[in-house]
């Protein structure tokens, strides 16, 4: 093949990978902000992800891949879990404050019970294994089973079994870190 | 029959019609199973409260919007500077060749004054905007073959392989239609030297309007030496026509195996960490390609290949027992892999990713 004529063939090419590109975001960036935002509970954060994964995508991959959404997911459930495992020790930090300032609280006792599963939840998340904390946040996403088993790379008969253990696994998390 | 199992249970609390029919007559008579249930449903629930979050709403049209319109870093890294590349062929092939030389040469370094053995290969990418703002490598001192590479084209094979060193590497069962004619290729090996010259360096910046950092204590005449080859190629179908000289008249073929020895480079005068910087923090070197080439985090033993964002795509592949690059081209137009096993490999053409690797796999 002669490149010249290479280059000139591939200008709608190039054209139309740009487009599939922005069909591609527009398409999955709701979905692929609202799994980081399940995680972090933190919408702006979430956008943040959401940007990141995208440019990370590009960076790497054809936009017509048939594998770009569930990398997508997968990415971003990923990258907003290590965000999470970050903020640990800011938040163990923060708990003493949180505590302070609830009882100042108008509804003092709501207000932290509140505060307080949330951080239970993100530490729980944070100490999961990574297949099984992924599992979970794409399912409560909304994704099927068949997008779930994409996303992470096993047979969709696996999915039940992960889901169990992960969730199981999650409940002893939160015991654990439950107050005495 | 036997219990329920775990995952059964589970798809029957998000959907009581996922289990089959005998497993539902299980069920409905097996207190175990309702138990093993009630925890099962019990762990999903407070799974999915925990999980809970407000809901939020994202704009994706602005979204889009702020990724395309962010000034300075993003914009380019985000590669949207392509139509550049339909200008000409000739140059992003001169400055990925550039690219090449320099991801060696940083990687190469850190090897100082002694063999460059890479044993690993890894993708590199490397943006339009990165590629256009190289600087000239020539305004940084003088390049120099000591020994030119001297391509001998359409030599018997036992004339390649007593060029090379080594044996032609054999091929396995081969894609219907790509042709069995082999023509070898074989270039001896080639040195080249590089001296660094800090007054060229600055004369060449103040020109442009740009200031360099200062070269580090040593590199001021210090002399890199760079070995490649021999390399055995074979082309698979008849030899492209025409001067080889020109780039935008080459004709890529259905497949190409080659071979080569990797290279090594030598190093006086100056550290390698010293080098390396020096070199990440030149003008023309972005943030991002800086820090995707230190990123590398074995550059000893590491050679980069770099790819070009949106142009190319790269995956890791195990070829040979070993890691390796696999590389595809968006346009359809061909696929690559790359692997170090020794000796680099390369096995690429108009084929498919898939095929490439099955070839590359069957070596022998």
């Amino acid at each position: 093949m002669n490149l010249e004529a290479a280059s000139e063939r591939s200008r709608p090419v190039l054209s139309s990978e740009q487009d599939a590109f922005e069909a591609l975001f527009k398409a999955e960036y709701n979905r692929v902000a609202g799994i980081a935002n399940r995680v972090l509970a933190d919408a702006h954060e979430a956008e943040d992800v959401a940007q990141e994964v995208f440019i990370d995508f590009h960076r790497l991959h054809s936009a017509t891949a048939q594998y770009a959404a569930a990398w997508l997911y997968r990415a971003s459930a990923h990258t907003a879990l290590n965000r999470v495992r970050g903020r640990r020790r800011r938040e163990k930090r923060e708990q003493a404050v949180a505590h302070d300032e609830a009882g100042q609280a108008l509804d003092p006792q709501h207000v932290a019970e509140a505060n307080e599963e949330r951080r239970r939840l993100r530490t729980a998340l944070a100490r999961l294994p990574k297949k099984p904390a992924e599992v979970l946040v794409l399912r409560s996403s909304g994704l099927s089973y068949a997008e779930v088993a994409e996303a992470i790379g096993v047979s969709t008969g696996q999915i039940g079994t992960l889901l169990r253990r992960a969730e199981a696994a999650l409940r002893k998390e939160v015991n654990r870190e439950s107050p005495e | 029959m036997s219990h329920l199992s775990d995952g059964a249970l589970r798809r029957m609390f998000d959907d009581p019609n996922a289990v089959t029919g005998t497993e539902r007559e299980h069920f409905a008579s097996c207190t175990e199973c309702k138990d093993r249930f009630e925890k099962t449903s019990a762990d999903a629930t407070d799974a999915a409260r925990l999980l809970a979050v407000p809901a939020a709403t994202f704009d994706a049209d602005s979204a889009f919007r702020r990724l395309t319109a962010e000034p300075g870093t993003r914009s380019p890294r985000f590669g949207f500077r392509l139509p550049v590349l339909r200008q000409s062929a000739r140059r992003p092939i001169a400055v990925l060749a550039f690219a090449v030389v320099l991801a060696v040469i940083a990687t190469a370094s850190a090897n100082v004054a002694q063999i460059f053995a890479p044993t690993q290969v890894k993708p590199v990418p490397v943006s339009v905007a990165d590629l256009q703002s190289l600087p000239d490598l020539s305004t940084y001192g003088t390049f120099a073959w000591s020994k030119e590479p001297q391509p001998q084209i359409g030599v018997p094979a036992a004339t390649a392989e007593q060029v090379a060193g080594f044996s032609a590497p054999k091929t396995g069962t081969l894609p219907s239609g790509v042709s069995t004619n082999i023509s070898y290729v074989v270039v001896p090996q080639a040195v080249a030297t590089f001296t660094f010259s800090a007054a060229k360096a600055q004369a060449a910046a103040a020109a442009q309007g740009k200031t360099l950092p200062p070269m580090p204590a040593g590199m001021d005449g210090s002399t890199l030496t760079l070995t490649v080859g021999p390399a055995l190629i074979e082309v698979f179908g008849d030899l492209p026509q025409g001067s080889t000289s020109d780039a935008s008249q080459l004709t890529l073929p259905q497949l190409i195996v080659a071979e080569s020895k990797a290279p090594v480079v030598t190093s006086t005068g100056v550290s390698a960490t010293e080098l390396e910087d020096y070199l990440l923090k030149q003008p023309g070197i972005t943030p991002q390609l800086a820090a995707d080439i230190k990123a590398i985090g074995d550059p000893t033993h590491t050679l980069p290949i770099p790819i070009p964002v949106g142009y190319a795509t790269s995956s890791d592949v195990t070829v040979q027992g070993v890691q390796g690059v696999a590389l595809g081209d968006n346009t359809g137009a061909g696929a690559a892999v790359v692997w170090i096993k020794g000796n680099v490999y390369f096995v690429g053409g108009t084929l498919k990713q898939s095929e490439v690797v099955s070839i590359a796999n069957g070596l022998r």
